[in-house]
């Protein structure tokens, strides 16, 4: 046999001949199996009460349904590539809460997610659903996703602790209440010059700083969009929260996550921690050796008679514009999202709230979890859903969220050095700067500004 | 020539495969990064010519100089302090017999073949305020320590990933030194032995001549890499840090491009990026030349 370039490149052309005729024959092969609808979501406890009742809806439709579950990075950061160069993308997508603002940080029109808006009023679901959880979906007054959960914030509790401190959970009805209890427990008992028993589990960032301004019904941004978190009422809830973890009377401690977490609770070093509805389920899991052992109760409240929770994460689903069958899709998205029966079934599999009222109504929710000590904490959150504030987006949440922290951090150095007199307004000044900051990022975007925009 | 003979065409058909990966991966990006850096845009349907806004708004962003300082810090302390350690434990291993060689450069290369996201991983739990190894460790060696915040405090948060760094990278920068090491003439040393130099001119006038052109390539490559610092304090600090305190460049372009969306913006912090690292380096060689 003739080689006029030499064998070597004989054989490399035959490598890339084959290979890609295999690349392309297997590319093919997939389109072809393609399902009708392709899902994808992020959180393992879904995949596993979605594919318990998908069955029923393909035979229902006579469709086929792929269900993906990716991790919640990969799948956002694909997504958003996905997105933006017209790839391939499944046709619904659990997406996690906040995440919206990324997605719509350009025109309405770009974005890449059916407008439920219409369909949701048209359909009567809008109010049959808790309608303030529209707002972690939505952009310039339009719904993008329907939400999964509302995640009612709660306290969860060492039972046999408080007891044997003689703590009445009852009586802490504000957080006044709860910071003298705090200030009576908190003790070093080794002698060692660190405490060894906190009140409250107190994340160093924003995390609870959220948590808290919610209640109080202080937002980041308000519906249009608009910064709004520098005012006397934000400064007034991080003062008291640098108060509660590094003032001289502190009851708080970052437990922080994981096995850190766990030993936490376990050896009782913290006592209280926020709880959302999604987070009950989590301590199942991780610590089965406290089983009867916690138990919730409502946030403390503001002041006497307010409001006693708050909401931390979200999950909603949307279908995304590239979706051939999108009336399939929103036919699925009701079939998972508001049949209140599966519901109040999956309600017992992942301790999450539905957003939808009528399911609240379902025995599921009064029945006693012999993991909480026979407590019927469907029933509590249910309780607390109905005072759920809304949580508005914005492109620059994880911003805004950020400059929240380094209010916190800069108040903490100040206490360290000043102490307390003049903190709050140390801070509020520092919050006017730090919104100031997040109000020029967001009015250099164009497209929020409604200026011209060009094609390219 | 052989190939000659085949005509014009065979060169370009070799070339072709290389030639268009090249255009696609490279040239292409390149090219449109330059065109992003003067746009905004939200996908490839909406783009507005913002001229050169997203520079003036990158060099007046206070988070841009943040992330400059602790690059720098970052970079500094990498070239200072974690490259002499290197170039020493090359010389102790150099020093050792081949099997004691061979056993030292395995423990001490190791911590490289694990990924930056892994070793991150590792050390936010090692540095577990209370229940980590590293807090616990110093409690029990110096009685301080155990609450400490490594990652959640803002003037902790910089040495604590210097550490990790120095846990990861002097390892991986001591086999180019070894191997440096291991090509110096051995007769030179001898001769220098002979003439009476001490230990201390041996190395300053004989061995590091020699090592000289592999230690250029070390410093302006950790210098490169330094300044591209991103996976480890993302996956350490779990984002940026508290106040910004782990932010580095590459992590304040992965912020705004991905983050947040703005890609034009990011690109023309990943331009800014460039300039810096070339300026640097070109210093770096001009000044390793003089010497």
């Amino acid at each position: 046999m003739n080689y006029p370039y030499g064998k070597a490149a004989f054989l490399l052309l035959l490598i890339a001949i084959v290979s890609g005729s295999a690349h392309t024959y297997f590319s093919l092969g997939r389109q072809v199996e393609r399902p009708d609808l392709v899902m994808a979501i992020f959180a393992p406890n879904h995949e596993e009460a979605y594919r318990e009742v998908l069955g029923e809806f393909e035979r229902e439709h006579g469709v086929k349904v792929q269900l993906q579950l990716v991790s919640q990075r990969a799948l956002q950061s694909r997504l958003q590539s996905s997105l933006l160069t017209g790839a391939d993308v499944p046709d619904l997508v659990e997406l996690i809460g906040g995440s919206m603002g990324y997605f719509s940080r350009g025109p309405l029109e770009d974005v890449g997610f059916v407008d439920m808006t219409d369909r949701l009023h048209q359909e009567g679901i809008y109010s049959r659903m808790v309608e303030s959880r529209f707002s972690l979906w939505s952009s310039r007054g339009r719904i993008f996703a329907l939400p999964h959960d509302l995640h009612p914030v709660a306290l969860c509790y060492r039972r046999d602790l408080i007891k044997e401190l003689g703590i009445d959970v009852s009586s802490l009805k504000t957080w006044a209440d709860f910071v003298a209890m705090g200030q009576s427990v908190v003790r070093d008992m080794d002698g060692d010059g660190n405490p060894d028993r906190y009140a409250l589990d107190a994340p160093l960032n924003n995390t609870a700083i959220n948590i808290l301004l919610l209640q109080r019904g202080q937002q980041l941004f308000n519906e249009n969009g608009e910064v709004v978190f520098d005012t006397e009422l934000t400064a007034q809830t991080i003062a008291w929260y640098i108060n509660q973890t590094f003032g001289a009377k502190r009851i708080g401690y970052e437990a922080g996550w994981g096995q850190g977490l766990t030993k936490a609770m376990n050896d009782g070093l913290v006592l209280f921690y926020f709880c959302p509805d999604w987070r009950t389920k989590q301590f199942e899991m991780d610590m089965p050796n406290q089983k009867g052992q916690l138990a919730l109760m409502p946030l403390p409240a503001w002041e006497a008679g307010g409001r006693r929770t708050s909401s931390w994460g979200g999950t909603g689903l949307a279908i995304t514009k590239a979706s051939r069958k999108q009336d399939l899709a929103w036919k699925l998205a009701k079939f998972l999202y508001i049949k209140k029966e599966d519901l109040s079934s999956r309600f017992e599999g992942t301790n999450i709230i539905p957003p939808l009222k009528e399911a609240w109504e379902m025995p599921a929710f009064d029945k006693p979890d012999p993991f909480y000590g026979g407590q019927a904490i469907g029933r509590l959150y249910t309780d607390l859903a109905k005072e759920t504030p809304p949580s508005y987006v914005s492109p620059y949440s994880n911003l805004a969220g950020t400059k929240l922290t380094e209010v916190f951090l800069d108040g903490v150095e100040y206490i360290k050095s000043r102490g307390e007199e003049g903190l709050e307004e140390s801070i509020l000044n520092n919050l006017k700067v730090k919104a100031d900051y997040v109000r020029e990022v967001l009015n250099r975007n164009v497209f929020l500004r409604k200026t011209k925009v060009g094609g390219s | 020539m052989k190939a000659g003979k085949k005509g014009p065409l065979a060169p370009w058909l070799f070339l072709g495969p290389y030639l268009v990966l090249t255009g696609i991966f490279f040239i292409y990006p390149f090219l449109n990064s330059i065109w992003l850096s003067f746009h905004q845009t939200n996908g490839p349907r909406s783009s507005v010519y913002v001229g050169l806004s997203n520079f003036a708004f990158v060099l007046g962003d206070p988070a841009f100089f943040t992330a400059v300082k602790n690059t720098t810090i970052y970079t500094i302390v990498s070239v200072t302090v974690q490259l002499p350690l290197s170039l020493g434990l090359a010389m102790l291993l150099n020093s050792g017999k081949g099997r004691v060689r061979n056993v030292f450069r395995l423990i001490l290369f190791s911590p490289h073949l694990v990924g930056q996201i892994f070793v991150g991983i590792l050390f936010a739990v090692i540095f577990t305020p209370r229940y980590g190894l590293f807090n616990i460790g110093l409690q029990e060696l110096i009685a301080w320590g155990l609450e400490e915040r490594w990652l959640a405090n803002p003037s902790l948060v910089m040495p604590a990933l210097i550490v990790v760094s120095m846990w990861m990278y002097v390892g991986f920068n001591m086999i180019y030194f070894l191997a440096a090491l291991q090509n110096v003439d051995q007769g030179l040393l001898d001769a220098a032995r002979v003439d009476g130099a001490s230990s201390w001119q041996t190395f300053w006038h004989v061995t590091l001549p020699q090592i000289k052109p592999v230690a250029i390539f070390v410093v302006v490559m950790s210098t490169i890499g330094s300044y591209q610092l991103f996976e480890l304090p993302y996956a350490l600090l779990g984002g940026n840090g508290p106040n910004n305190s782990g932010l580095t460049i590459v992590g304040y372009l992965y912020s705004t491009a991905f983050e947040t969306g703005d890609l034009g913006t990011g690109a023309a912090i990943g331009w800014l990026l460039a300039l810096i690292i070339f300026v640097i380096s070109t210093i770096q060689i001009k000044i390793a030349r003089v010497e």
